[in-house]
């Protein structure tokens, strides 16, 4: 379960991001902010023979006290982060990744919309639905 | 000399390849000889001789004769009628392809009349060629009601084109209104709702001009237009059909 889901573009702003409600959801914004950093070292560190074989799915980004940050990049370099609680232990790697991989299917969905342009931000029912089955559920 | 491998005896210096075996043990042919194979043939009739029961050494042979007889048995059994190419592109590419159309068409025009008016104008050309294509793969006769040609159109043509079947309602006392229910609509796959300034467009109403164009290449008048659409909120989308008085020949004129 995440507390936090972004989706950054290729130019590093963010089309989609969307956070639980309870908590400051500027700080969850300056941590995504700042995995950007991890990411972009992550992609450059592969280096120009290794780029096909450089997989999606960045894993774990940096972990913070009481965070965890994931990451993810598709071949168009759109990124995806996710933040989650520390304390979930039971989240397991297979987990993240499933995860990853339906926010990548609904993301192509939300791109073969005709009345979508590259760059906009999302606006999607169908996207905030998949993204609020995924967020940690606050009672 | 001959050396004896499982499949049968080859010669001591081709006892690697297979090619080259002499007498096969599986081989009717070799086993048997003329008589038993002839004796197969009346047991399981004629066109049992495949190319299992012929060895390896026949087969080379017998290539070039195989070859012509899977082609020529393979072009008796396609069906008779306009010439299939079989070739399939994706569904995807056809439908992004509608979808970048409509989104193209908003952005040239402002109001949704317009954009609904093109979308039926092209519709209507491509309506007036299909039904040719239509009428000579389908091969159908000619429908003698207006019930007919709707079931035609519903069953024969949606299916063969879009691969959608829509149910045929009759909604008129006087059996000159149909409806067309689609429950799923393939080009609207990837479209989920309309954006807010477009709120009176009509996605595919480029079907509603084919649909008149080909109808009024066979003498039949309509006017057809969307009822309910599912991207504007309703249950289904149904499209109605309602034949006006046959147009005469003499006063036939093609609206642009």
């Amino acid at each position: 379960m995440a507390v936090c889901i972004a989706v950054i573009a290729k130019e590093n702003y963010p089309l989609y991001i969307r956070s639980v409600p309870t908590e400051n959801e500027l700080k969850f914004h300056y941590t995504v902010h700042t995995s950007l950093d991890v990411v972009d070292e992550k992609i450059s560190a592969m280096g120009k023979a290794l780029v096909d074989q450089r997989e999606l799915y960045l894993g774990l980004l940096y972990p913070t006290e009481d965070y965890k940050v994931y990451g993810y990049v598709t071949n168009s370099k759109v990124k995806f982060v996710m933040v989650v609680d520390s304390s979930n232990t039971a989240l397991r790697d297979n987990e993240i990744r499933s995860m990853f991989r339906k926010l990548h299917n609904s993301y192509t969905d939300i791109m073969c919309n005709p009345f979508y342009n590259p760059g906009d931000r999302i606006h999607s029912k169908a996207f905030d639905n998949m993204v609020t089955s995924m967020m940690m559920q606050v009672c | 000399m001959l050396h004896k491998t499982k499949q049968g005896l080859v010669h001591i210096e081709n006892r690697r390849s297979i090619s080259s075996i002499t007498e096969c043990s599986k081989c009717i042919s070799c086993k048997g000889g003329r008589e038993e194979r002839r004796e197969l043939w009346r047991r399981e009739g004629e066109n049992t001789v495949t190319e299992r029961r012929i060895c390896c050494s026949r087969k080379k042979r017998y290539k070039q004769a195989i070859k012509y007889f899977k082609r020529y048995t393979s072009n008796m059994s396609r069906p008779p009628g306009r010439k299939q190419d079989n070739h399939k592109i994706s569904r995807e590419l056809f439908v992004l392809t509608y979808g970048a159309l409509v989104a193209q068409l908003c952005k040239d025009y402002e109001k949704d009349e317009d954009v609904n008016t093109c979308l039926d104008r092209m519709g209507y050309g491509i309506g007036v060629r299909l039904i040719e294509d239509f009428l000579a793969r389908s091969a159908v006769k000619k429908c003698r009601s207006y019930s007919e040609t709707a079931e035609m159109i519903a069953q024969v043509a949606f299916k063969m084109y879009l691969g959608v079947t829509p149910s045929v309602s009759c909604t008129s006392a006087t059996g000159d209104e149909f409806s067309l229910i689609l429950d799923k609509n393939p080009l609207v796959d990837f479209v989920e709702e309309l954006p807010a300034e477009r709120a009176s467009l009509c996605y595919c109403n480029l079907l509603c001009g084919v649909i008149r164009g080909a109808l009024e290449m066979v003498h039949l008048a309509a006017e057809v237009t969307f009822l309910q659409d599912k991207l504007k909120g309703d249950a289904v989308t149904e499209i109605g059909i309602i034949f006006l008085r046959k147009t005469e020949d003499k006063k036939h004129k093609r609206n642009k």
